[in-house]
């Protein structure tokens, strides 16, 4: 999505959040399932991170990466201060989009109600390396930052929630 | 956190390798991996686009009022910064300690000026009720005591003898002052007894300067009228380091008393053996008298001396001065506060500054190392409580 920036308060900051408020929002929905929260989570990451520009280090892994750290931990300190998951298995905006975007027809619309339904059906840890590598395209050094573990195990991690999201999407109904 | 790396299984590194060439788009990648990337990416969430308009209107704003810059929390106000925030308090609690301790007993050049004012004070206020008035008015009094003859028997003859008057009490003090200055510097501070005594209105009655090269040693026995040893006493310890300074009193007033009382009897005597003289009527009764008058005499002058002794143990204090030269070189602080007291005074601050540095690592180094544990510990705590509100989401 393409947002304006006028006057960007800080050239770096500014392009780090024009490249990556979509990403963050989408990572932040995955993990919470309600859009409210997950708009707040968004906002309240990107204001840490505005804050905090001081603390980025390079030396331990990217800007974006560093991000989706501050985005994972706001969305964590949300569920633990809601003390409740979020209510929504299937968002209705996704859904009623899902239709409009297929590519030939029924087939396709089926297709991703079951992929939809399988990324519902996922652990929570599965749901949110599907959306670092697919949503966010993170790398898997760059998960295994936000995730604070080693690239080999996010690597792992990441192969294991593709390889059960693909068994959940060919699983029947 | 970053955990140790190891290497990847095969299976997992080619699976990771067609997930990244289907996330690619690539030609080749597996077309099932392929098709599952496009229906995921179908099914991203996507922002509402007033979310994303508020959202851009926060960050030019820069999440405050217009034109604020990026802020960044004072190092101790972060969690890390809270072990240099009670660190930074203990040090400045130090520092008020430090600064306590070196204006309390580090100045040198002070150092005798106070101790011998605090001498002066307290002896002053200890003799306060019983020291002898001016020396020229105890000096009178036992003549006064002598010359009227209607003062009381028992009263030593106070100015203008009234029995309203309270006795003056006669006190007889004496001083022992030790002075250790550098071995150098016997001479000058003999000199200085000699010429403060002077100064005072005293004398030295004897004295004794031993010196060498390396060594010397100087005793004094000096007689300062009483009024004005105090003063005396406070610039002789000026001279040099003072290694001790011994005060005692004895009231002598009986003595003064029982002295004017015999001088008065011998007058009293003098005036009868005259009033007889005129009486007598013959020679021998004349030439007997006389010679009474004549011994009486005798025993009123020896009277008045036994007298005027004692008004002098009352005048005129004893101070015995010994002076040793045993002081380091440097002590001398000849009364002002020069850079030599102050470059003394810096070097005990800084001794003192440092021995509490000392004491206050002791201290605040287990502190530190108690608060980094508990920092860590609280880190990994609201890691685990993270991970776990991740666990429990549906």
């Amino acid at each position: 999505m393409e947002l304006s920036t006028t006057e960007p308060t800080n050239a770096r900051f500014d392009a780090l959040y024009r490249e990556n408020a979509s990403d963050v929002f989408a990572y932040a929905m995955t993990l919470l399932r309600d859009r409210a929260a997950a708009e707040d989570v968004t906002a309240a990451a990107f204001e840490r991170a505005y804050r905090r520009q001081a603390s980025y280090d390079a030396r331990r892994g990217t800007r974006r990466a560093w991000l989706f750290g501050i985005a994972r931990n706001a969305a964590l300190d949300e569920l633990r201060r809601r003390r409740r998951s979020a209510a929504l298995l299937v968002d209705p905006e996704d859904a009623s989009g899902a239709g409009s975007s297929g590519d030939d027809g029924g087939e396709a619309a089926v297709r991703r109600a079951a992929v939809r339904a399988a990324l519902a059906g996922l652990d929570p840890r599965d749901r949110e390396l599907v959306a670092l590598k697919f949503h966010a395209g993170l790398s898997n050094a760059e998960i295994a930052r936000v995730l604070g573990v080693s690239e080999s195990n996010a690597g792992t991690r990441v192969h294991r929630a593709v390889t059960r999201l693909r068994k959940a999407c060919h699983a029947p109904s | 956190m970053r955990r140790r790396d190891l290497p990847l299984d095969p299976e997992v590194q080619r699976g990771l390798r067609e997930l990244d060439a289907a996330l690619a788009a690539e030609p080749a990648a597996d077309p099932d991996l392929a098709l599952l990337v496009a229906d995921v990416r179908a099914a991203r969430p996507e922002a509402d686009p007033a979310f994303l308009a508020a959202l851009d209107a926060k960050v030019h704003a820069g999440f405050a009022a217009p034109g604020a810059a990026p802020r960044r929390r004072a190092a101790w106000l972060r969690p890390g910064g809270v072990l240099f925030l009670g660190a930074g308090g203990s040090l400045a609690a130090l520092l008020v300690v430090v600064i306590a301790l070196a204006g309390g007993g580090g100045g040198t050049g002070g150092e005798h000026g106070r101790g011998s004012a605090s001498v002066s004070s307290s002896t002053a206020s200890a003799l306060s009720s019983e020291s002898a008035s001016s020396p020229e008015s105890a000096a009178a009094a036992p003549q006064q005591a002598a010359e009227d003859s209607s003062a009381s028997k028992s009263a030593p003859a106070p100015a203008g003898g009234t029995e309203t008057v309270a006795p003056q009490r006669r006190v007889e003090r004496s001083v022992s002052l030790a002075l250790t200055p550098p071995p150098d510097e016997v001479q000058d501070v003999a000199d200085g007894v000699v010429r403060e005594t002077q100064a005072a209105g005293g004398y030295v009655a004897s004295s004794s300067v031993a010196t060498s090269d390396d060594q010397g040693s100087a005793h004094f026995v000096l007689r300062i009228p009483s009024a004005h040893l105090d003063d005396a006493l406070a610039r002789l310890s000026k001279l040099a380091h003072v290694g001790s300074l011994t005060q005692a009193s004895q009231d002598i007033t009986a003595t003064f008393t029982s002295a004017a009382e015999r001088l008065a009897d011998a007058r009293a005597e003098r005036t009868s053996l005259l009033r007889a003289l005129g009486r007598a009527t013959t020679d021998r009764q004349i030439a007997t008298l006389k010679a009474r008058l004549a011994e009486n005499r005798s025993e009123i002058s020896r009277r008045k001396g036994d007298l005027a002794a004692v008004a002098r143990r009352a005048d005129l204090a004893t101070v015995q001065v010994d002076v040793q030269g045993t002081g380091r070189a440097g002590q001398h602080t000849g009364g002002g506060w020069t850079p030599g007291d102050a470059l003394h005074d810096a070097g005990r601050v800084l001794e003192v500054s440092g021995g509490i540095a000392v004491v206050a690592g002791a201290v605040l180094a287990p502190l530190a190392v108690l608060a980094a544990l508990a920092l860590a510990a609280r880190g990994a705590a609201r890691r685990r409580r993270r991970e776990t509100a991740l666990d429990q989401a549906i």
